[in-house]
């Protein structure tokens, strides 16, 4: 490394001139360094990007990162160029679902590259730094704040229209530090199941979003409800034994084709949610095991089924996002 | 929600207070002090969870010298007020501000707990 031009100078000892810093003091001011250096990168690359969109959720388990990656790859698929950020740093899941399971990252001159996953999203996470992938990382929180400050400030995202930042369930460290780094963030997406304690924690972060003065752009429920289809006879009355022993009953066409939606985690309460809370509620999306199977073989429902409903609904709640960060007044609103 | 809310249509800031009219042509006033004091933010919302420290809170915004803050959009939901002294976090959502235009205590009279710290 070429000597550093890092010298100190003593105000009481004008005839000494410049004093060589020890090598804590020269230590310091280069971390120093860096630290400003990638300060001014994070204000470039915001600048850059020009819809940041947070995906939280109050619990775990949830549907967050099939959300977050649905939302990419359903802006994709209307030509905007997509970029997501995985900063679950302890559960890191996007590439697989990206179909990047095992990618490593390309380091150049210091930047990061990001990788491409399906229909050109760019795609960042810890995942591509592990060596081992059943290696936990134990981190604590200022390591943490560091690789989350390096993931933002050290990427060469290039131009993004989106860039859709996964988050890990909670409201800790993570969504704090990147609404701190990060200018101009557009809002966050709270993803929930109609279940009670999941609702209970989209609430809390509901109210995290407003404590970060970051807009919630609306909730999103997930695993909204299971569709059955099925063929009997022409016109006739079905009965479907449902959760909790409730009977559902449909009635087949004239063809005989039946549909029954099973309610499996209840029904609605991202909605009321919502309106508890005076947010928007994007939409819901239904319980569909080809996003479990697409997760695992790394082919997203959104790309192996474009047509299909949880593609069509994942669109809907993609048009709800737009509406809510349109350029657009947020009303007729006259302010004067 | 039971209650059907009109739509907020026009704010004026005046020395002391906004204006606001809503599209079924209801017209209010809130005081600076008012809306400061209903303030959402984490910081500012446990204070008004016990008597003494909400009246602390509403002496230190009284204490501040009046002006007409800048008031911005929150996507299409709610509306952030930027003073030039005292907090500036609160997003206050339009029910919050009907609350306050209703003189309603748009708490609910529910104490604050789902903080982020």
């Amino acid at each position: 490394m070429a000597e550093s031009p890092i010298t100190t100078h003593d105000p009481k000892n004008e005839e000494q001139g410049p004093v060589a810093p020890s090598p804590q003091q020269k230590k310091e001011m280069e971390q120093n360094y860096a630290q400003m250096k990638r300060k001014m990168s994070m204000q470039e690359i915001g600048m850059k990007i020009k819809h940041k969109i947070m995906v939280l959720s109050g619990k775990g388990g949830v549907g967050k990162s099939t959300v977050s990656t649905g939302l990419a790859l359903s802006l994709a698929q209307q030509g905007h160029k997509v970029g997501i950020l995985d900063i679950d740093i302890t559960g890191p899941n996007v590439p697989k679902m990206m179909g990047l399971d095992g990618h490593k990252l390309h380091v150049e001159q210091g930047r990061i590259h990001p990788a491409k996953g399906h229909l050109g999203v760019k795609v960042i996470s810890m995942a591509f730094l592990l060596e081992d992938p059943d290696t936990p990382v134990v981190w604590r929180g200022p390591i943490k704040l560091g690789a989350i400050q390096q993931f933002i400030g050290d990427v060469e995202w290039g131009n993004l229209d989106y860039l859709i930042i996964d988050f890990p369930p909670g409201t800790s460290d993570e969504p704090l530090t990147v609404s701190q780094s990060l200018p101009n963030i557009d809002g966050m997406v709270i993803v929930t199941t109609p279940q009670s304690v999941a609702l209970l924690d989209s609430r809390k972060s509901i109210t995290f979003a407003e404590s970060l003065k970051v807009p919630v752009l609306g909730v999103v429920e997930n695993m909204s409800g299971y569709t059955i289809n099925g063929v009997t006879a022409a016109n006739s009355s079905v009965e479907i034994a449902g959760p909790g022993g409730k009977t559902i009953k449909s009635t087949s066409d004239e063809n005989g084709n039946f549909s029954v939606t099973l309610d499996i985690f209840k029904k609605g309460g991202g909605k009321s949610t919502a309106e508890d809370f005076g947010v928007p509620f994007l939409g819901a999306l239904p319980f569909d095991p080809g996003f479990v199977r697409g997760g695992d073989d790394g082919v997203h429902k959104i790309v192996s089924d474009p047509e299909g409903a949880s593609s069509i609904a994942f669109s809907a709640i993609v048009k709800a996002v737009q509406a809510q960060i349109s350029d657009k007044p947020a009303s007729s609103l006259e302010i004067i | 929600m039971a209650e059907q809310m009109p739509t907020l249509v026009r704010i004026e800031r005046r020395e002391s207070d906004f204006h606001l009219t809503y599209d079924n042509e209801e017209e209010f006033s809130v005081t600076y002090h008012d809306l400061r004091h209903a303030c959402p933010c984490a910081n500012c919302s446990p204070l008004r969870n016990e008597d003494e420290t909400s009246l602390k809170l509403r002496e230190q915004v009284e204490s501040f010298k009046l002006h007409k803050p800048s008031v911005n959009p929150v996507g299409h939901y709610a509306l952030n007020f930027i003073w030039q002294n005292g907090c500036s976090n609160g997003i206050f959502r339009f029910e919050r501000i009907w609350a306050l235009a209703n003189r309603r205590d748009p708490d609910n009279g529910k104490p604050y707990v789902h903080g982020a710290w």
